[in-house]
Formats: structure tokens, C-alpha cells, sequence
């Protein structure tokens, strides 16, 4: 898939969308909302809440499609932040995370493998990521992980990995430190 | 790779705008931050940054196809258009002010008023829209569980026929029944789905093949969709 082709038709279409053009939020919906439902899927857990996050996503992108800034983000980082919100504003509002089975510190280790994604921007941004969170410490690794992919709050990733919650927090800061100062270089 | 990090080494609004693009804040740290992204653009363009470097990540996560019903629910869910969604009494004085009620229409209006005065605390009303038109005006009375539906600028079709549904939030369509072209309807909710017709919950009409939907659910486009609302 071509990548940057991709790139255009999604920001056509948010921008169309954003003057009101209803075929134009399908054409989002077409390119985007598989990636979208299993950003939704890994978070919540359960089908019928991710397809109802999923509606709020597509909805709230309807809302703010004209406030789309192309300069300022890739349109699938700006898609994938309101469906991670989304979901993560549900999780907190119907109470319990499905993801609070303990995480050993060696798990951080048993990465998947990135798997190339022509949908999402470039493979160099994801090699560059990929790279800089090999980088950190197995136990900063293994708490981020659980933060961006399971939605976990620091209170929820303190009991999964057993330390107290100043520990928690102090590994997350220093690992989003790092992650910063790397992917500057 | 060099550890550089030390816990100084971020402003205190960076660190916010980390946390809450990663997503560990819970509550009123959440709610907290959620406010400044949308009264402050510093503040928003810190968290943008913060989601650029993340983003990638979810190149990880395996795509999974959902569901059509989703887009269906989303289609159903749509205002007219983005920033013009205006309530029914705003609605009202719009449609008179432009003549474009006829003397019909006006008198139906009139009685679908009346209809919900006559029992104030259980009316419910949905302005039922489809490209940026109001097709149908529809008014619920909860106690005696009728709809009564008034065409106000629904254009007949030569083959399908309009169908109402209702579509409890995170539910399904229900059937309720077709709709006319020309005079209002009144159709009784059957018991059974009488409790799902409440505030919020949303009015559609598809079109259809003569006498509804063979499948119970829509088959045809969605022509207009409206939530329900207190008068």
C-alpha cells in the first residue's frame, strides 16, 4: 500500500468531513476503523463495549474533523489518540480494567514483533519507537506497555507489577524521559 | 543509548501532557488535564507531540474489522451537519419563518403541540434529519406509548416506503412501523419495546420495500435520524 497516497486520501477526507460531507467521514470510516476497533479491542476487552467506543470515535471525529490540523499531526496519530481516549474515558467511567493479571518483569522482554503497518505512518517512525523502547530498562518497557496498550492507570500498573506507586511513577517519567530526549537525537 | 533521564528534567506541564497522552491519569487528573487541552493550546499542542511519538506503537496491534452494524449506528447517530444541530423550538420558528410548512403541515405541528402539553412530564420529541433537511417530526407519548409521526419534508419514493425505528443508545434498530408520505401517522409501541423509548434514545427512518423490512432491521438507507428529546 502506498503510503503517503493513504496519508492524503485519509486528510481529504477529514477535511471534507469537516465541512459537513457525510461520504467523507465513510471514507475515514473505510480506511481507518479496523485499526481504530482493535486499538479499541486491545483496551477494553470486550466486543460490544469496543463498538460502542468505536461509534463515539467516528462521532467525535464528525465534531472535530474541521479542527484536523495536517501541519501538526499525521492523520492516523490524531484518529489513533481520540480512539485510545475514548476508550480509556469509558474504561474509567465503567470501572474495572480486564488487564490486571501481574506482569512480570521478563514479560517486557517478549515483545511481538512489530509487524510493518503501510495504514499507520512511516515504518521509519515505528522503526525509530521500536527502537528507542528497546532501549529502556525491561521493567520501564513493560509499564508503558501497559499503559498504551491495556489502558492501565499507574495505580492499576503499581498492583500489576507489585511496587508501590511512587516506584510506578517515577519509572514511567524517567522511561518518557528517555523516550523524549532519543527519539530528539 | 544514555540514560539522560532524571525525574527534573520535565516542566510540570510536559509531564501532564505525557501522562495524559499515555493515558495513567484516572479521575480528576484526567478530567483535570481533558480541560486544559481544551482551554489552552499550549497545553494541547504539548499533548499532540506527546501522541505523534506515541502513535506509532499501535502499528503492534493486529487490525480487526468491526461489525456493520457500527457504521449503521454511526450513520443513524449523525446531525444534519457538524456546528448546525438546532433544537426543535429553534426548528419550528425556522420552518415558519421560511413558508415552508404547508397549511397541512402547520396544522399538524399544531396538533403534535398540543398532543404534548396535553401530557407535559411524559412527551417526548425528535426531529428527524437527513441532509441537512428535516424529513419528519415525530412526538412520543410514554404514558399511553404511541409515536406520532408528522412528514414535514419527506419526498415520496416510487419504489420503497419509509420505515421508523427506534434505536435504544448502544442497541440495535427496533422496528416501530411505515410511515406515509402525506398525513401523520400514529403508531402504538408495542409493550415490549415501550421501555426503550426514552430520552436519548434515537428516532430513524430507512426506506423499504413495500409493507417494511423483511429482515427486522433496515435494509434501505437511512433517510433521517433524531434523538429524542423533553419538550
Amino acid at each position: 500500500m502506498d503510503l503517503d497516497r493513504n496519508r492524503k486520501l485519509i486528510t481529504a477526507a477529514l477535511a471534507a468531513a469537516g465541512r459537513g460531507d457525510r461520504d467523507a467521514l465513510q471514507t475515514v470510516y473505510r480506511l481507518t476503523a479496523a485499526k481504530l476497533f482493535a486499538v479499541c479491542m486491545r483496551i477494553l476487552g470486550e466486543r460490544s463495549e469496543a463498538e460502542d467506543a468505536l461509534q463515539e470515535v467516528y462521532m467525535t471525529v464528525w465534531r472535530k474533523a474541521a479542527a484536523f490540523d495536517p501541519a501538526l499531526s499525521s492523520p492516523m496519530t490524531w484518529l489513533i489518540a481520540i480512539a485510545r481516549n475514548r476508550a480509556i474515558d469509558r474504561l474509567r467511567a465503567h470501572g474495572q480494567n480486564r488487564h490486571m493479571e501481574s506482569i512480570e518483569e521478563a514479560v517486557g522482554l517478549a515483545d511481538d514483533k512489530p509487524t510493518p503497518d503501510a495504514a499507520l505512518q512511516g515504518a521509519q517512525e515505528q522503526a525509530k519507537l521500536q527502537h528507542c523502547i528497546d532501549g529502556l530498562a525491561n521493567h520501564e518497557r513493560a509499564a508503558l506497555r501497559g499503559a498504551f496498550f491495556d489502558g492501565n492507570t499507574y495505580e492499576e500498573l503499581a498492583e500489576r507489577m507489585k511496587v508501590p506507586l511512587g516506584t510506578m511513577k517515577s519509572w514511567i517519567r524517567r522511561a518518557m524521559i528517555k523516550l523524549k530526549a532519543w527519539l530528539e537525537q | 543509548m544514555t540514560d539522560m533521564g532524571n525525574d527534573h528534567s520535565f516542566s510540570a506541564d510536559e509531564l501532564q501532557a505525557a501522562e495524559y497522552a499515555l493515558g495513567v491519569l484516572a479521575g480528576a487528573e484526567r478530567e483535570a488535564a481533558a480541560r486544559r487541552i481544551a482551554r489552552e493550546r499550549a497545553f494541547a499542542a504539548l499533548v499532540a507531540e506527546w501522541e505523534g511519538r506515541l502513535a506509532p506503537w499501535a502499528a503492534d496491534i493486529p487490525e480487526i474489522a468491526p461489525p456493520p452494524q457500527v457504521w449503521e449506528r454511526i450513520t443513524a447517530a449523525l446531525p444534519s451537519a457538524p456546528g448546525q444541530h438546532v433544537g426543535f423550538w429553534q426548528s419550528l420558528v425556522f420552518w415558519r419563518s421560511f413558508g415552508m410548512v404547508s397549511a397541512l403541515a402547520a396544522a399538524c405541528l399544531a396538533v403534535l403541540l398540543y398532543l404534548s402539553m396535553g401530557s407535559q412530564q411524559a412527551a417526548l420529541v425528535a426531529s428527524i434529519e437527513g441532509e441537512g433537511q428535516r424529513i419528519f417530526v415525530a412526538s412520543v407519548d410514554v404514558k399511553h406509548a404511541t409515536v406520532t409521526v408528522m412528514p414535514v419534508a419527506y419526498r415520496p419514493d416510487p419504489t420503497r416506503v419509509p420505515e421508523l425505528w427506534l434505536i435504544p443508545s448502544g442497541a440495535k434498530p427496533l422496528p416501530l412501523g411505515v410511515l406515509t408520505a402525506d398525513r401523520t401517522a400514529q403508531i402504538a409501541i408495542p409493550p415490549a419495546l415501550a421501555a426503550q423509548a426514552r430520552r436519548d434514545a434515537i428516532l430513524a427512518v430507512s426506506l423499504e420495500p413495500p409493507g417494511g423490512s423483511p429482515t427486522g432491521q433496515p435494509t434501505g438507507p437511512v433517510i433521517g435520524s433524531g434523538k429524542l428529546t423533553n419538550l
